[in-house]
């Protein structure tokens, strides 16, 4: 799926504001809430309420905790202004349905304008999605200790899908 | 043994790339020929051709909802599973499927 026409960058759907390295969220529910507040603060939601309940029916219509420590759910969403991304480290881990019935430690939160289609940001997205794919990924996004490393591993390896 | 297969989830951001991307894996590692076209929010991409469909042994759907152009695997011996079952165990499922036929 490589465009060479097009200089992606993941600044474009993420920046540090919307990174947390430390969750205090002890369930889903409060790390759902908890990402939510970082995406209304930057401006990339504007229904904070609207927001998170199209993401709770999105997690009633499947599994989003893919295995190996990481969760993905995501709300395609008319309080979206902005197609964004917001990641969640957890130290302690958090109970999520999940395809291993292990903990998620690393939440990554798709927050969807429900216009958009083939944009920029939606293809961004679709290449982070394709990155899970990839086990070495996996494992450095569990190494990660700080925002800006997260950012230049994003950057890193969506040039590279 | 060469494959083809479509790969669609309920919202048409994540499953169905992490999908693709996992069964492509899978059969290159097997050794299998595999073309997989997405049906997501994007639109359609990678769209099987005529060609491809005509060699394929069998159609894998890795669909959580209900996609378009099924009428091109008429008379292909088709198999559905979610997209989390390709994304949990994709080459045990290439497998599994493969000893059945």
């Amino acid at each position: 799926m490589k465009n060479e026409n097009v200089d992606f960058n993941i600044s474009d759907v993420i920046t540090t504001e919307l990174i947390s390295v430390d969750l205090r969220a002890d369930t889903k529910k409060e790390a759902i809430e908890e990402l939510t507040e970082l995406l209304v603060i930057k401006g990339d939601v504007t229904d904070r309420q609207a927001f998170i309940d199209d993401v709770v029916l999105r997690e009633s219509e499947g599994i989003t905790g893919l295995g190996q420590g990481i969760a993905i759910p995501h709300g395609k969403s008319q309080a979206v202004k902005n197609t964004s991304l917001a990641i969640g480290i957890s130290q302690h881990g958090i109970e999520w349905e999940s395809l291993d019935d292990e903990l998620v430690s690393v939440i990554i939160l798709f927050a969807v304008k429900d216009t958009d289609a083939n944009t920029l940001h939606i293809r961004l997205l679709q290449k982070v999605a394709i990155l899970l794919a990839d086990d070495n990924f996996i494992t450095k996004l569990h190494e990660i200790k700080d925002k800006e490393e997260l950012i230049k591993l994003l950057n890193r390896k969506t040039k590279e899908v | 043994m060469k494959i083809v297969g479509i790969a669609a989830c309920t919202s048409g951001i994540a499953h169905t790339y992490i999908a693709r991307e996992k069964i492509m894996k899978a059969a290159q590692e097997l050794g299998y020929e595999i073309h997989m076209e997405t049906q997501g929010t994007i639109g359609t991409e990678n769209k099987l051709t005529a060609e491809q469909i005509k060699e394929a042994d069998f159609v894998l759907l890795v669909i959580d909802i209900k996609i378009g152009g099924s009428e091109r695997f008429a008379g292909k011996r088709v198999v559905e599973v979610p997209t989390n079952t390709a994304i949990k165990a994709p080459k045990k499922l290439l497998q599994t499927i493969i000893d059945k036929l």
